[in-house]
């Protein structure tokens, strides 16, 4: 658990973050959102020291963090950035032990764990392993600065913008990933972004910051029905909320258990409303066919243009639900 | 790569061509002081020989006007055939035009035969870049002409008439002294202006506000003649030398090698701060930041990241420094600090050309030794270099 109590920073007396509370549950995946110079970057390296706070105080797991060594904190933090910051000068796997290194691991517990790392992050060993970082894509090179951040095992990540520099359909793949991972290993992630759509997609907590103080936070789909006030509810994208909404919502939350023309366009149940809302108005279609996985044949249900757009008044077995 | 004639080579072989038709191959001198005669290749080998010997140089730049890298290959074997047969060359002039009846006539290497060994020189490289070899196979291929120079010389009587080697004889011993004199202050220069420059460069790291200052100093030591700068020296290190006996003990006094030193460390503070400077101011900030907040200690950012990162440039300022460092010896031995201008400045004196070359060759090959070996070195140490 992380908690920030009363947190300031000032840069030559400004603020860049006022009396800032936050609480991070374990294993939460908190994104911070805001337009630039909103504080949210200083938020997250005040987390490992990396910016001091000037006043408040933080904790992690109750202890306040001023009570370790900088670099013994920091150790057990993960820690990723925009600009990846790999070492050039060093392999992928030398990269990727960074940390397991500085803690004075065993060659052998270091190995293993970087071959574990590799394996999970989706990266041949032995394509990849002796690579130098300026060898690599961008998105492989920050899969490397992930692994690289969680190889010490860290019950936190810290996360600058990290693919704030790759192409979309990278990123796309890459938040997918990191979404699995964070299902998968039951870690504490912050998320810092500027791209409303990632931060809907990726976040469990959303905090929406404005000039160094948060303005609301909550669960994605809280904020979007009930935006705190017209900034939040223009950052959240304004007239566009509903497909924002449409996106965090699945097919399977709305679908009807009934059969459909076989005629229909399908669609994956796992799918968002607003993936199916794109496939109705390409084929021209009021309802689509609902299966499972994608090529699948086997049919769960229907999902009308009613069903779709009804949202407030769920008929059948739906919940509203997180994707 | 489609083949295309190659404009480069056929430039260069067609000036070699040229100068080895028209220029002197060598000169002869019936003695030391006399100015020599010039004799172009026609003399030195007759018509027959002449067409013979620019047989390789017309095949050449056939080969290049074809273009492609077989031809590339073909083009790398025979002006490596060229540079070797340049001493078999002069030996033939030795035979042909030296009088064996005088016993002080000597040879001299003419502006034919520098000419057309600069050229071949450049097309060796221009070879070399295309084909893509690397640095050190290219030093390496360069070994093949300097044994071929090195055996006519040591094996064979043929070149005993060539006036460097004369002036090389007559004083081989103080040349071997004065190779180690040079090596030994550019050594020390070097290394001590290492230890310095990067210590200062950490300094105004560490305090911005000696930058500017700093900068200014050193650029201004820069700009001072080098001869100036040793008559500076003078007065205040035989004041030294006199107040405190055991530096004069050490050899310390206003000439000899303690201005030197003194003045070479000097001029090598400005290239290595700056080098160093840039070199650990440039490294990737964002690198900085993920080292940090990995967890990495100050030490270990510097030692593990920033310093590995810097060398590759930090080694450039060494090459700079290096390669000044030989040229400015030279100037030292005005003040008695020994070393290869000896011989450059008693030829002079002397209005002996080939003395002064006897200085003067060595001093270029020892400043394009260190700076092949350093920039090699310097390419080597490039981050993931080796895993290209």
């Amino acid at each position: 658990m992380i908690e920030l109590k009363d947190i300031s920073r000032y840069f030559s007396g400004v603020a860049a973050v006022r009396e800032l509370n936050l609480t991070i549950d374990k294993g939460e995946f908190c994104v911070l959102v805001g337009t630039s110079g909103c504080g949210k970057s200083t938020t997250l390296r005040m987390i490992n020291r990396l910016i001091e706070h000037s006043a408040g105080e933080i904790h992690i797991d109750g202890q306040p963090i001023r009570s370790f060594r900088e670099e013994v904190l920091r150790r057990r933090i993960g820690y990723v950035i925009q600009s990846i910051g790999l070492f050039p000068h060093w392999t992928v796997a030398r990269n990727i032990a960074l940390v397991p290194r500085l803690l004075g691991w065993e060659p052998e517990r270091i190995a293993a764990r970087v071959d574990e790392l590799m394996a999970l992050l989706g990266m041949s060993h032995s394509r990849f392993a002796d690579k130098y970082p300026r060898q690599l894509s961008g998105g492989q090179a920050q899969r490397v600065g992930v692994a690289r951040a969680l190889a010490a095992d860290p019950d936190i990540l810290l996360m600058d913008e990290p693919f704030g520099a790759l192409d979309p359909l990278t990123r796309d793949g890459l938040q997918d990933e990191l979404l699995a991972l964070h299902s998968r290993l039951n870690k504490t992630f912050v998320f810092v972004t500027h791209d409303m759509d990632e931060a809907l997609r990726l976040a469990d907590r959303l905090v929406v910051m404005h000039e160094g103080r948060i303005r609301q936070q909550g669960r994605p789909i809280d904020l979007l029905r009930e935006p705190a006030d017209e900034f939040v509810e223009s950052l959240l994208g304004g007239s566009d909320r509903g497909l924002k909404e449409a996106a965090l919502t699945p097919v399977s939350a709305r679908m009807r258990r009934e059969s459909t023309p076989s005629s229909a366009p399908a669609i994956d149940a796992d799918a968002s409303l607003r993936d199916a809302l794109s496939l109705m108005l390409w084929h021209r279609a009021d309802a689509l066919k609902v299966v499972e996985g994608k090529g699948s044949a086997k049919m769960l249900g229907t999902l009308s243009l009613t069903d779709v757009v009804a949202a407030r008044a769920p008929t059948a077995s739906g919940e509203e639900a997180r994707p | 790569m489609t083949p295309s004639a190659n404009p480069v080579l056929l430039s260069l072989l067609g000036g070699a061509a040229l100068a080895w038709v028209t220029l002197a191959s060598v000169s002869v001198a019936p003695n030391r002081i006399v100015p020599g005669t010039g004799h172009g290749a026609l003399e030195v080998a007759g018509w027959p020989g002449l067409a013979l010997s620019l047989l390789p140089v017309v095949a050449a730049a056939g080969l290049a006007l074809k273009g492609g890298r077989r031809q590339l290959w073909l083009i790398l074997v025979l002006v490596l055939a060229m540079l070797v047969g340049l001493p078999l060359w002069l030996a033939l002039a030795a035979h042909s035009l030296v009088d064996p009846g005088l016993p002080g006539a000597r040879l001299g290497v003419g502006a034919g035969i520098w000419a057309v060994l600069f050229l071949l020189l450049l097309s060796l490289l221009e070879v070399r870049t295309r084909l893509e070899l690397s640095r050190w196979l290219g030093g390496m291929l360069l070994l093949i002409p300097l044994a071929s120079l090195a055996g006519v010389l040591t094996a064979t009587p043929w070149l005993d008439s060539l006036a460097l080697r004369r002036e090389f004889v007559t004083r081989s011993d103080a040349f071997v002294a004065a190779v180690g004199e040079h090596l030994a202050l550019v050594g020390a220069a070097v290394g001590c202006g290492l230890v310095i420059g990067v210590f200062l460069a950490m300094l105004m790291r560490h305090w911005p506000r000696l930058r500017g200052p700093g900068f200014t100093l050193l650029n201004f030591l820069q700009t001072v003649p080098s001869l100036a700068l040793f008559g500076l020296l003078l007065a205040p290190l035989a004041w030294l030398a006199a107040e405190l006996p055991w530096l004069a003990e050490l050899g310390v006094s206003g000439i000899g090698w303690a201005p030197a030193l003194l003045a070479l460390i000097g001029y090598s503070l400005l290239p290595m701060v700056r080098n160093t400077f840039v070199a650990l101011d440039e490294v990737d900030p964002a690198v900085i930041d993920a080292a940090r907040g990995m967890g990495m200690t100050s030490g270990q950012v510097f030692r593990q990241v920033r310093l590995p990162l810097a060398l590759p440039v930090l080694l450039e300022g060494v090459r700079i420094t290096t390669v000044q460092a030989i040229g400015l010896t030279a100037v030292a031995a005005l003040i008695g600090a020994g070393g290869l201008g000896r011989f450059i400045f008693q030829g002079l004196g002397q209005a002996a050309m080939d003395l002064v070359l006897l200085g003067a060759l060595p001093i270029l090959v020892m400043a394009l030794i260190a700076d092949a070996l350093l920039g090699a070195l310097g390419e080597w140490l490039r981050p993931g270099a080796l895993h290209d």
